[in-house]
């Protein structure tokens, strides 16, 4: 489908469309996208249908009047606005065990498109120069390639932007540091770039790291994580402390998180120098009040709702998360990106509420 | 070799003294009270003042019920109805049942106190094992009757609330000791405990999971007054609400009896009316409800054809077309669903064993006893005005529960001299 639209949002590249010039090209893409899946979705038309009052709900003017769907949906539903033949890779998130995982079927334009847009945005910060790559995972994680979890969908989108491609742990999650110190000795001054799930990155790599004693040099190296904060919150690591004590053992200056989701892959949110996300050209963040969903100003903490322009073979392009964010500004000339940049929160807790039957239930056992 | 077997510990709450030893806690239970003696009703109407006058308490509007049904007054008419009991049968003694076991249900944090309030009145030791969830209602409830134990002798003798973790061998325990055993909290609490043996001379009452619904009538709605609709919506706001529509007599769906044609203006009034009154009373809902509604009703649209309103803060309403299959889905949160009905029979005929109360507005009297008899042979247990769902009752899903914590001695007297 032929789009002036999208055109228009990835013409201009991720950082430099101004805020208000921006929405107005992703409302008209949103409104492109809703009645694309309105059409080819029979599930997706339904819920329009049942919860958003049918077609009128394909008219809207604002971002935040466009209809979404709660991003767990896709764990218990096949949502598809391709045929299933078209699909040439499933994403499933991560999850912890026992928990129904996402998954996200895409068809080879999506994926051109994810890729095409996520190259723009890492080059934003790895420049476009292919740089020597560590990943902090063992290679397992990438071994199936029709079917991947989100960690290894995170490993494959990154692949192209490095060279000699080394996976720092063994299968047993343990840092294979010799490995390691013959890698970066046979690629000195090539400045590489680490890469890892967050909570992987700390535990098998900083904390191992801090626990042998060993003080990496690597000034012009880069250390890239995503993958959420839930298990970090959990040993109260801030993310102002991540970076401190991961800067401090491997001497890597420049260590970037992004906010992305299997559910969006492509349209991922850079950290930016004011250690906020950025939101890209293609894809914007409305923040909802949690009792009400109603959307709220910037400054106001809330539900977050991700807006994507690519998704195409499913129809995964306004989502409502169950993170918990807030807008910090936008069009910030400090930084010199233009767009919205927010802070991730926290995620939601989960509804407690209390049948009658639960007096005697077992503890719920703690994810892995 | 000898093997000891392992002490059981429980934690008791009230009295308050941490970790005990539950055998010597069961065996300092000994010698059942009077039924209905000055001295319990005393002890309950002290609770009640307690209650009413505990700063947090009064904060919560289902303590505030609680305190006020174990005011003097209504402990006197729970008494009336006991000297009606006795003069009704002149050839028999009532006693108490003896030794009562008490499982209270883990989402309404008052429930313990009106299943053991009865059992206490009617003469019994109790002991009374508590959800371990934290709440503060629970801690605030358990505080004031530690107090009173202080100076209540006969309180302070009999009765203990404790709690533990899931620990089959204390239930074991806390079976083989009661002559009657009360447990609320759903079918798998029941399930559970149903494999536990009681003492071959002691008797049992269950409370499974329920299912609740409310049925108005469409003409006498719209026709109703202003105040009497914003009444009904406060009515139906505490019937939802107290306990986040998770008490076994919460409504979830909404019959409405009437022609097609009203339905619009019907629940439109309905919603107006109801979102006044969780604006008049600022009601802000846990931050997850919102999501866990919102959720539920996407994943049941996939497969119903339903049609839903986001727009209402703290609520979430769903509509069935007619001619959908009428489903029975409990969300919680705020969450209700909308479906007409030609008659009462028609909803009667959507009746299952394990419905429980029936809330209603603007039935006829000859509709409700139809209701009652055609939907109350398939399980329903009672039929109350809106805004009375969750008002306790002596005759709780069908049983008499003073009844159950009394037994009956008969006497006859034989020839004199």
């Amino acid at each position: 489908m032929p789009s002036a639209s999208l055109d228009a949002l990835l013409a201009a590249g991720p950082y430099a469309l101004p805020q208000a010039e921006k929405r107005a090209i992703l409302v008209e893409r949103t409104r492109e996208l809703t009645r694309w899946h309105y059409e080819r979705c029979e599930l997706y038309g339904h819920l329009v249908d049942r919860i958003f009052g049918g077609r009128r709900a394909l008219e809207f003017d604002r971002l935040e009047d466009a209809p979404y769907l709660p991003v767990s949906l896709f764990k218990t539903r096949e949502l598809r606005s391709v045929a299933s033949g078209e699909v040439v890779k499933t994403l499933t998130s991560s999850g912890t065990t026992g928990q129904a995982v996402s998954r996200i079927h895409l068809d080879a334009a999506t994926a051109q498109l994810q890729s095409r847009t996520l190259v723009k945005i890492m080059q934003h910060v790895l420049g476009v120069e292919r740089r020597p790559m560590v990943f902090l995972d063992h290679a397992g994680v990438v071994r199936d390639r029709r079917s991947f979890s989100a960690r290894g969908a995170g490993i494959l989108g990154l692949l192209p932007f490095g060279r000699q491609p080394f996976y720092a742990l063994r299968d047993d999650m343990a840092l294979d540091l010799d490995g390691l110190e013959a890698y970066l000795a046979s690629t000195r001054g090539q400045r590489p770039v680490f890469f890892g799930f967050t909570f992987m990155v700390w535990q098998y790599f900083v904390e191992a790291l801090e626990r042998l004693g060993r003080r990496l040099s690597l000034p012009g190296a880069i250390l890239l994580h995503s993958g959420g904060w839930k298990k970090l919150e959990a040993l109260r690591v801030s993310p102002d402390e991540f970076r401190r004590r991961a800067q401090a053992v491997t001497g890597i200056e420049t260590v970037t998180n992004y906010y992305g989701m299997v559910e969006q892959v492509g349209s991922v949110y850079l950290e930016n120098a004011r250690h906020c996300l950025q939101a890209p050209g293609v894809s914007d963040v409305i923040v909802r009040d949690t009792n009400t969903l109603e959307p709220l100003p910037p400054g106001q903490a809330g539900l977050l709702q991700v807006v994507s322009a690519l998704p195409m073979s499913y129809p995964g392009h306004s989502l409502l998360t169950e993170d918990l964010g807030v807008v910090e500004g936008c069009d910030d000339p400090a930084t010199g990106m233009h767009g919205q940049y927010f802070r991730i929160l926290g995620r939601l807790p989960r509804a407690e509420l209390r049948g009658c039957s639960d007096t005697f239930q077992k503890p719920a056992p703690v994810p892995a | 070799m000898t093997v000891t077997a392992p002490v059981l510990q429980v934690r008791l709450l009230a009295p308050v003294a941490g970790a005990q030893a539950l055998t010597p806690l069961l065996e300092a239970l000994v010698e059942p009270g009077e039924p209905f003696s000055a001295e319990r009703r005393e002890t309950l109407s002290r609770l009640s003042r307690a209650i009413l006058q505990d700063a947090g308490l009064r904060a919560d509007a289902a303590s505030v019920a609680l305190g006020y049904w174990l005011r003097r007054a209504n402990v006197d008419r729970l008494a009336q109805d006991f000297d009606r009991r006795r003069a009704a049968a002149p050839e028999t003694v009532f006693v108490p049942v003896g030794r009562v076991f008490h499982v209270a249900p883990g989402n309404v944090d008052t429930l313990f106190v009106y299943s053991w309030a009865l059992a206490y009145l009617c003469g019994n030791l109790n002991v009374v094992r508590v959800s371990g969830q934290p709440s503060d209602v629970l801690a605030r409830l358990l505080g004031v009757l530690s107090a009173q134990m202080e100076d209540d002798a006969e309180l302070a003798r009999g009765d203990r609330f404790i709690t533990y973790e899931h620990d089959q061998a204390i239930s074991e325990a806390l079976s083989r000791w009661a002559t009657h055993r009360v447990v609320w909290g759903g079918d798998d609490t029941v399930a559970l405990f149903r494999g536990l043996p009681l003492s071959a001379h002691a008797s049992e009452r269950t409370f499974g999971s329920k299912f609740s619904y409310s049925v108005l009538a469409a003409a006498a709605y719209l026709a109703a007054s202003e105040e009497a609709v914003d009444r009904l919506a406060a009515g139906f706001f505490n019937d939802v609400f107290w306990f986040d529509q998770m008490a076994c007599s919460s409504p979830h769906l909404v019959f409405w009896i009437g022609p097609a044609d009203r339905m619009d203006a019907a629940l439109d009034r309905f919603h107006g009316a109801l979102s006044r009154e969780i604006e008049r009373r600022r009601h802000r809902g846990a931050a997850a409800s919102a999501l866990h509604r919102l959720s539920f009703v996407f994943d049941l649209a996939c497969e119903t054809d339903l049609r839903a309103e986001l727009a209402h803060p703290e609520f979430l309403a769903v509509r069935l077309p007619d001619g959908a299959v009428w489903r029975r889905e409990a969300c919680g949160g705020g969450l209700f669903t909308h479906v007409r009905a030609d008659d009462v029979t028609q909803v009667a005929a959507f009746g299952q064993p394990h419905d429980q109360t029936v809330t209603h507005f603007g039935l006829s009297p000859a509709e409700l006893a139809t209701l009652a008899r055609q939907a109350g042979t398939r399980g329903v247990d009672r039929l109350v005005p809106i805004g009375e769902a969750l008002a306790f009752d002596t005759t709780w899903d069908g049983y008499d529960l003073i009844g159950d914590f009394l037994r009956r001695v008969t006497v006859r007297a034989g020839p004199q001299g």
